[in-house]
């Protein structure tokens, strides 16, 4: 880490020089009449500090971004060859191990067992016939499957342990135990070797644990980390070297060297712009990608994901259920969405359209002054605020208030607790949106209107209204997708429990709930539960995109009508 | 003629109908927004009020004595040796100087639950930071636990005092103390007691009633199980109050009832039973002070209303914490350990510290992202990109970037940076990134903005006099357009500080116990920030942090009136009207 810095820094001032040497050179060679250069010189400046600077910085950044992995990458090789007899000891020993292939074959046959229970109860379902015995036969099998795999597990674990001990008690056979335990290791397992290496070798952060093997893994790592430093300082070094030179030579009076500045800006300028692009792809990458890692997790069955009643993804084995992937349903989190944004709705869009008429049919503009950044500090109000509030003031609130009107069973956390505030907090953007637009109503219309003797009340409901009605509409449907994803209200006060209910006194679960509870539970990334989280926002995604675009095309066709 | 008269009549009947409408819809108006500002008032309202409590806090100054076999066990006042010794140990023994009755173990769990060990750490660097220490008696202050904090606030337990109305005669027999009124003074309290568990078990016995009533309607199985378990529970509570108001030798008091301590001098005894009269009542001494059969007239009846099984603080501890007070020994001040510590379990040594330096670290990398490249991308669509479908599409991109849900971010952030590119867990590069790209398309229209708003005569009189397009663009629209450039990224930066969703995917979620580093290894350490610790805070069991919560949230609101003070305030000073 230290060396790389120096040599950024390095780098830089070798950029500045590079900057001098080109502003002297030009004017050297212009030889005392500017005006026979091409350019203005600090052009030539510019010119050879790019030269300078770019190339080697983009070596150093590839190297503070790839280095490490390399050199991870390089020393595990390394000591996984080392390994070899290790290896080869032991999977010699389990094909010998006459347990081994018992269970083996045990584990064959029950997979077999499952498949066959599962058609069976395929076809049972689509025959609608009974279904309970199936769904007991393959419960039982799923257990007896999870025995079976944790003893083959135990088994190997006992083995690779015999096998480790043969090694010598030496570097050599740190070394190989240390190559031995990484190969054996699960990816996640691996992850966690290698930064509690790094971590002994080069004092990056604290290691999990210290153990010979990742001593030795960590001074494995040592050489091939300094080689790659130095080689990559000294390179990064000679290329910014080398670049000034050979720019310096370049420099002569007919040289265009501001064309040249100028196009690596537009190259920089469009390189900053794709990277929305990038991003957007980045986002629908991933979500379909790890979606549909989710999907082939529970099989192909999306029409369950997307129509399934039950949704309980924490529940590891469940009779009734495939394999041991939970429940996958997300009705009832569609369904909790959509109760709290109707909620929303109708606290946020009365509110917000007559906040939005008054202050622009009715307020002075004093008033309008002091009022509208009011409504736009609920904006700014951070959401996790909102969240506190709903969940220790208006939950216990609508609680008590439930209770005494008679309903005995509220809760806390309910769907009115959330949709009230989560109302509250998107009556900005209503207002501020349909401010816009019922401005952009030409005030012929109005003087229309007034002219027919309306009052303003009545031009603006039978008049203005009307004319906005497409902008309004859209404002509303952009209110709508900022009320589905919304976040953190949800999280604190509408509550975990997926329940299918139109009861806004119940606690209810949303979308982005669900996305929260999955990723931060615990982490095992490669779990349909976790998997899910992306399905879901796929979803979420999917949803509030196309919203958005409705939306957009319907304000821009009003536009058009008035402009 | 006649006809233009009724219309006339009929228009003129129909107006002041029509001018009520006219006010009333006003007034909807006007109503629309004084509910919402009433509703910012209140919220605001209501976590001022909350946060106050967490800015005073309890703290004990002990007279603790470093002795030299406890706390430098070597003997030799090296650092290491120091570091070896018993630090609680000494608190505790100072503690217990303070109570020298107490013996039993038990006992003094419940006294030494009135701190936590981790104090000690201070005292620690204390004395290794000044080895001359051992062997010296020092004052040391540290928190008092939350739950007596919360206790001395009056915040966790309802209590009542009054003075002994007549004489009472003591006798001591073991750990029992009969007490003798020369009248029932008990008796009020008793009789109080008796009313309300009547009052109690009255209401059981009615919701049991509207349970069984509501029985025959419920067909589901499940749901029928938990009638009748509710059912069960119900009559049980009834059945426990009627028996304990049937006993004709007296009133025992247990957990689920009021305590009733007596408190005469130093001395305090826990009521267990009154009798029936309300004239004798016996007890357990919970604070001994040279306690023999004597006769006192100037006691205090202390009623401790909330019962012992809903608070945390025990009787015996509500006794320490008074008399610690009474002695001048616990203090109420100012809390400073919120704005200096970093996060703890523990309410009352938790701060928000690590949260803020962590929120720094992000929006320094959220900045040095975001602003370069969301005012690259506005000037190269503003100024330099062609009309052509591949600009369109960016465009596209980015309105809908802005409408995107900020939880997706986080899920890219997880599954690109932190799995494809390897990137550490929870730390201020990865969340700062992720905010990034958030708050993009927000500097990127904002920046376009300012962009547009630059006349177009700036651009040809550069233009005119020989400026190439970016020469034109760079030196003479982008430092017009650059105050609504700065002050669109302040904005945005403010929306980004706000932000938890996003960074609960990447891990930020984490509790970090040191406050991360304030330089250039603090990027890749684990931490945490202002709105996730208030997320973290909001979700704990702890009472306490109720009120910390409300603080911190304080604290966030503030550092946000400062990024718009700031950016408002750039804007009044150089924005330019044309």
């Amino acid at each position: 880490m230290q060396i790389t810095v120096i040599v950024a820094l390095a780098l830089l001032v070798l950029t500045a020089i590079g900057f001098l040497v080109g502003r002297r050179r030009a004017t050297r060679v212009a030889s005392g009449q500017p005006s026979a250069l091409h350019s203005l010189p600090s052009y030539y400046g510019y010119y050879i500090a790019i030269w300078t600077g770019l190339p080697a910085l983009t070596l150093l950044f590839a190297y503070g971004s790839f280095g490490s992995s390399l050199v991870n990458i390089l020393t595990m090789g390394e000591l996984e060859r080392e390994a070899a007899p290790l290896i080869r000891a032991y999977e010699a020993d389990l094909s010998e191990s006459p347990d081994y292939q018992t269970l083996n074959e045990a584990l064959g046959q029950i997979e077999t067992e499952i498949e066959a229970t599962r058609n069976a109860l395929e076809q049972a379902r689509q025959a609608r016939g009974p279904v309970d015995g199936y769904q007991r036969d393959l419960g039982e099998l799923t257990l007896d499957r999870n025995d079976v795999s944790d003893a083959i597990e135990n088994l190997r674990e006992q083995i690779a342990f015999a096998v480790a001990a043969r090694a010598p008690d030496s570097v050599a056979g740190h070394r190989a135990r240390a190559g031995f335990e990484y190969w054996r290791a699960r990816p996640d397992r691996r992850d966690l070797f290698i930064a509690d290496a790094r971590a002994i070798a080069f004092q990056e952060g604290f290691p999990s644990r210290v153990t010979p093997t990742l001593n030795a893994a960590g001074a494995a790592m040592v050489p091939w980390e300094s080689l790659f430093r130095w080689s990559f300082a000294g390179a990064a070094l000679a290329l910014a070297v080398g670049g000034l030179t050979w720019a310096r030579g370049q420099v002569s009076a007919g040289f265009r060297a501001r064309n040249r500045v100028e196009g690596v800006i537009s190259i920089v300028l469009f390189a900053t712009s794709v990277i929305a692009i990038l991003t957007t792809l980045g986002i629908v990458l991933s979500l379909v990608f790890e979606s549909i890692r989710f999907f082939a997790a529970i099989e192909w069955r999306i029409h369950e994901f997307l129509f399934g009643l039950q949704w309980s993804p924490q529940i590891g084995i469940r009779a009734d259920q495939v394999g041991q992937t939970g429940a996958f349903g997300a009705v009832p989190l569609f369904a909790g969405t959509a109760l709290i944004t109707v909620i929303a709705m109708c606290v946020a869009v009365p509110v917000g359209l007559f906040s939005a008429i008054y202050l622009s049919e009715y307020a002075s503009p004093k008033f309008r002054s002091v009022a509208k950044p009011v409504l736009e500090i609920l904006a700014g109000v951070p959401t996790v605020v909102y969240g506190f509030f709903a969940l220790l003031t208006v939950g216990p609130f609508l609680r008590e208030f439930a209770i005494f009107l008679g309903y005995e069973d509220a809760v806390t956390q309910s769907a009115l607790s959330a949709g009230l505030v989560m109302g509250v907090m998107i009556i900005p953007f209503v207002s501020s949106l349909s401010d816009d637009v019922i401005n952009a109503v030409p005030q012929s219309l109005r003087d229309g209107a007034y002219a027919m003797g309306a009052t303003k009340s009545e031009a603006v409901r039978q008049v203005v209204l009307p004319a906005a009605l497409p902008g309004i509409v859209g404002a509303i449907l952009l209110a709508v997708s900022r009320a589905i994803g919304e976040t953190m209200i949800v999280v604190m006060a509408a509550g975990p429990g997926a329940n299918l209910t139109a009861n806004p006194l119940e606690s209810v679960t949303t979308i982005t709930v669900q996305i929260v509870m999955l990723i931060t539970g615990d982490q095992e990334f490669s779990s349909a539960k976790t998997l899910s989280a992306f399905a879901l926002a796929l979803v979420l995604f999917t949803l509030t995109l196309l919203l958005n675009i409705v939306a957009l095309r319907v304000v821009e066709r009003f536009r058009e009508r008035y402009e | 003629m006649s006809k233009a008269t009724s219309i006339r009549d009929a228009v003129s009947a129909r107006l002041p109908r029509r001018h009520r409408a006219e006010r009333r819809f006003q007034a909807y108006g006007l109503a629309a927004i004084v509910m919402a500002v009433i509703f910012l008032a209140f919220l605001v309202g209501s976590i001022i009020i909350q946060s106050v409590p967490a800015f005073t806090a309890h703290r004990l100054t002990l007279p603790v004595m470093l002795t030299e076999d406890l706390v430098d066990p070597r003997g030799d006042r090296s650092e290491a040796s120091l570091r070896r010794g018993s630090y609680n140990s000494a608190m505790q023994a100072a503690l217990r100087e303070q109570f020298p009755g107490i013996e039993s173990r038990t006992e003094l769990r419940e006294l030494f639950g009135l701190y936590s060990a981790i104090n000690s750490a201070r005292l620690l660097s204390q004395v290794v930071e000044d080895p001359d220490l051992v062997g010296q008696t020092i004052e040391f202050e540290f928190p008092i636990s939350d739950d007596a904090d919360l206790y001395l606030k009056g915040q966790t337990v309802d209590e009542r005092r009054e003075a002994g109305r007549a004489p009472i005669t003591l006798t001591v027999d073991g750990e029992t103390v009969t007490l003798r009124g020369d009248e029932p003074v008990f008796a009020v309290f008793s009789d109080r007691l008796r009313q309300a568990m009547t009052q109690r078990a009255e209401a059981d016995e009615a919701e049991a009633a509207r349970l069984i009533a509501t029985l025959d309607r419920i067909i589901d199985r499940d749901e029928r199980e938990v009638t009748d378990a509710q059912i069960e529970r119900a009559q049980r509570r009834a059945e426990r109050l009627r028996l304990q108001l049937a006993d004709a030798s007296g009133l025992q008091l247990g957990p689920r009832d009021p305590s009733l301590l007596v408190r005469a001098g130093e001395t305090v005894i826990a009521i267990r039973s009154i009798s029936s009269d309300g004239q004798t009542a016996q007890g357990e001494i919970l604070l001994p002070a040279g306690l023999g059969p004597r006769r006192v007239s100037d006691w205090v009846l202390w009623e401790i209303e909330t019962p012992a099984a809903t608070r945390l603080i025990t009787d015996r501890q509500i006794v320490f914490t008074r008399t610690l007070r009474d002695r001048g020994l616990v203090r109420n001040g100012f809390n400073t350990l919120l704005f200096v510590n970093a996060d703890s379990r523990e309410p009352e040594l938790a701060g928000v510290r690590g949260a803020f330096v962590g929120s720094i670290l992000t929006m320094v990398v959220t900045m040095l992202l975001a602003v370069p490249i969301g005012v690259g991308a506005a000037i190269y669509l503003e100024e330099f990109a062609p009309k052509n479908p591949v600009t369109a599409f960016i465009e596209v991109n980015i309105n809908n970037l802005a409408a995107v849900p900020s939880i997706v971010f986080g899920l890219l952030g997880l599954a690109v940076y932190i799995n494809i590119f390897g990137l550490p867990r929870s730390t201020p590069l990865v969340g700062g990134m992720v905010l990034a790209i958030m708050t993009l398309p927000t500097v990127i229209i904002s920046s376009r903005a300012a962009l547009k708003a630059v006349p177009p005569s700036i651009r040809e009189a550069a233009l005119g006099v020989g400026a190439s397009k970016t020469q034109a663009v760079f030196h003479h629209v982008l430092p017009l357009a650059l105050p609504g450039m700065l002050t669109g990224s302040i904005i945005g930066l403010a929306q980004a500080l706000g932000e938890t969703a996003p960074l609960l995917m990447i891990g930020m979620v984490a509790f970090v116990a040191d406050p991360p580093f304030f330089g250039l290894s603090g990027f890749t350490e684990p931490a945490t920030v202002m709105p996730v610790q208030i997320f973290i805070w909001s979700t704990s069991a702890e009472r306490a942090f109720e009120a910390r919560t409300a603080a911190a949230i304080l604290v966030l609101l503030t550092l946000m009136i400062v990024f718009n003070a700031v950016a408002i305030y750039l804007r009044r000073r150089y924005e330019r009207r044309w």
